[in-house]
């Protein structure tokens, strides 16, 4: 190399240097290392606790209740989870759908389910045994053994890597939950002093922000003109805030970092929400309810904000804990409320349709043996969920560029078996922050993006 | 003799002993400390729960209180939207926009004929504290310069604002 080549090439270099590592838009200070995938991700936690006998074993009442109690009567295999996966329904002893005795399974929305459209991991092992551990696994990539219930996550989660990572907006984020129990409103942020609320995601539970609390408390919000009152508010708050933070170093809170644009949006939303509440117009699946209301006003969330993550926590079978027939109901219509769901996104959200990605899977399995209760109206047993069983789920992708595969992890749970945390990584592999996530050094030590193992 | 010496003794144990007392504030308060204004916003460190939020921000408003079982609810609405802070504006605009009650909030007119006095009770009745000659002058400023700067908009920054999460 000449002297003066070599000395220009240096002095670009050393610009380079200073110039790289900009400061984006959102307050970050690279770019995300991988590209996208695809440009969105649905990632449903699909129910509290489900067995694999009951999903994707496709044995219905065989190897639940003939096993206890061989009558023939009983021995039914069958799908129950026609938008999901593919296979023939049950013949006989159908209680699992509506109308009388549940006697009437929905009719399926998607002509093709989703099994047939992309790729069912079908032994995957559940790295937690209980509803919330098991939630907040599937968000952080990782289980942890120090964390309380009604605590936030000790470790950041997706939505944290992708907005701290990836440069998304907290608008890019949304988590939808069913309920206030089990600690589900703390499922949008961990509190990581790394990541934490100003990563965090937005998020409703719809059946309180949009329920009789929000009818008396949210749904009259006055509407202030943006430029003459509530920009001046604005000013006036942060000059009030300044004096305090100025005062008292350690003590302010991190709130998730919506811009005042962005708050403008979803209090228009909000408004809108109980607008279409009240004229019964609010999005549901055909036959709603208990989860179907959660998946309607996601579909709402991302119809109004294009997410680039909505996960949707759907736990209707919980309730085999004490009713393995409302359970099959339920594990039915969340199949129900997701084919809605996805195709909603196909053919009412064009700048998802064709962009989007869908990631179902369960926080924990069920126990292999049942417990004593049987429920009133069939006297099946019911199930609880702390033994090995209970580590068997699946994990069930499809949408752009997740061609159609044969079934994939067939084998027997063991140490080498996908893991439902690998749900985490996947969505940073598919939204581009892959690599950021597994250098954090906070995911299980074998997670691997499932599509990655295509 | 007798009797009028029976009916003056009477008369005299009935003014001494059953004569009227004048009521006071302070004989309608009961168990209740006198609280000392904050001599500095820095001594304030613990943060209210959403409960206590919603409490006092309905009767700095209202000047009357919110049922245990409504503050309940009002704090099931903040757990229940992500954004804390877009939670609570959305709450306090919903107070705003109340009818029954009706916020207690000093009209334009009684604002600005005193925007010092204002200013002082705005702080002393959400932040307990008195303002710091800076803080007084900012405000001045603020309502003085601009003629749609209302009671209510100030109030409603104050009730916004990260201090007011603390005690």
């Amino acid at each position: 190399m000449k002297r003066r080549e070599f000395i220009k090439k240096a002095t670009l270099t050393a610009a380079g240097a200073f110039v790289a590592p900009y400061i984006l838009p959102s307050g970050r200070l690279f770019a995300p290392s991988g590209s996208q995938i695809a440009p969105h991700v649905i990632l449903v936690m699909y129910a509290g606790g489900i067995r694999n006998q009951e999903t994707v074993d496709q044995m219905y009442l065989t190897q639940s209740q003939y096993t206890w109690n061989p009558i023939p009567a009983l021995n039914v295999p069958g799908n129950i989870m026609p938008n999901m996966l593919a296979g023939a329904a049950p013949t006989s002893k159908v209680v699992y759908g509506t109308g009388i005795s549940g006697n009437t399974p929905i009719s399926p929305i998607l002509t093709t389910p989703l099994h047939s459209q992309g790729v069912l991991f079908k032994e995957v092992n559940a790295v937690a045994a209980g509803h919330y551990g098991g939630s907040i696994a599937l968000l952080q990539g990782n289980t942890n053994l120090a964390q309380p219930l009604l605590d936030r996550p000790k470790t950041p989660t997706i939505f944290e890597y992708l907005r701290k990572h990836g440069g998304y907006k907290a608008t890019d984020t949304w988590f939808l939950g069913n309920s206030l129990g089990n600690s589900v409103p703390l499922y949008n942020h961990s509190d990581d002093p790394d990541y934490g609320a100003k990563y965090g995601a937005n998020m409703f539970i719809p059946g309180v922000t949009f329920g009789s609390q929000g009818d008396q408390f949210l749904k009259n919000a006055k509407v202030y003109h943006p430029q003459n009152e509530l920009s001046p508010m604005y000013k006036m708050k942060y000059f009030l805030d300044n004096s305090y933070e100025s005062l008292t170093q350690n003590n302010v809170l991190d709130v998730v970092g919506n811009t005042e644009a962005e708050k403008a949006q979803i209090k228009a939303f909000m408004k809108n929400m109980f607008l279409k509440k009240q004229a019964g117009s609010v999005l549901q699946p055909p036959v709603s309810g208990g989860d179907g209301l959660t998946v309607g006003y996601a579909c709402e969330v991302m119809k109004e904000f294009n997410p680039a993550l909505t996960v949707v926590k759907i736990d209707g079978p919980d309730t085999c804990h004490s009713d393995f027939t409302g359970y099959l109901r339920a594990i039915h219509k969340a199949d129900h409320a997701v084919g809605f769901l996805w195709d909603y996104i196909q053919n009412q959200i064009p700048a998802m349709a064709g962009n989007t990605i869908i990631i179902a899977t369960p926080d924990c399995g069920r126990n292999l043996n049942p417990n004593p209760i049987l429920d009133t109206e069939n006297n099946f047993r019911a199930f609880d969920h702390s033994d090995a069983n209970t580590r068997r789920v699946f994990t069930l992708m499809a949408g752009k560029s997740i061609t159609n595969h044969p079934d994939k992890a067939t084998a027997p749970i063991s140490s080498s078996s996908p893991l439902n945390t690998d749900a985490a990584i996947t969505v940073g592999h598919i939204l581009g922050v892959e690599s950021e996530m597994l250098s954090s050094g906070y995911l299980h030590g074998n997670s691997q993006s499932l599509i990655r193992k295509l | 003799m007798k009797f009028k010496q029976i009916a003056i003794l009477t008369s005299v144990l009935v003014f001494t002993f059953s004569s009227c007392k004048k009521d006071t504030i302070d004989d309608k308060v009961f168990q209740v400390e006198n609280v000392s204004l904050y001599s500095s916003a820095s001594s304030k460190l613990k943060e209210k729960t959403e409960s206590q939020w919603i409490a006092v921000v309905y009767t700095n408003l209202f000047q009357q209180a919110l049922s245990a079982s409504d503050i309940y609810r009002a704090g099931q609405c903040i757990t229940s939207i992500g954004d804390k802070e877009l939670a609570r504006e959305v709450i306090i605009s919903n107070f705003m926009n109340s009818t029954s009650p009706i916020p207690v909030i000093p009209s334009n007119t009684e604002m600005r004929s005193d925007i010092d006095k204002f200013v002082k009770d705005s702080y002393e009745r959400f932040l307990i504290r008195r303002p710091t000659e800076g803080e007084k002058q900012y405000f001045r400023n603020e309502i003085t310069n601009d003629p749609l700067r209302s009671a209510e908009i100030v109030y409603f920054s104050f009730a916004l604002s990260n201090e007011y999460l603390f005690y």
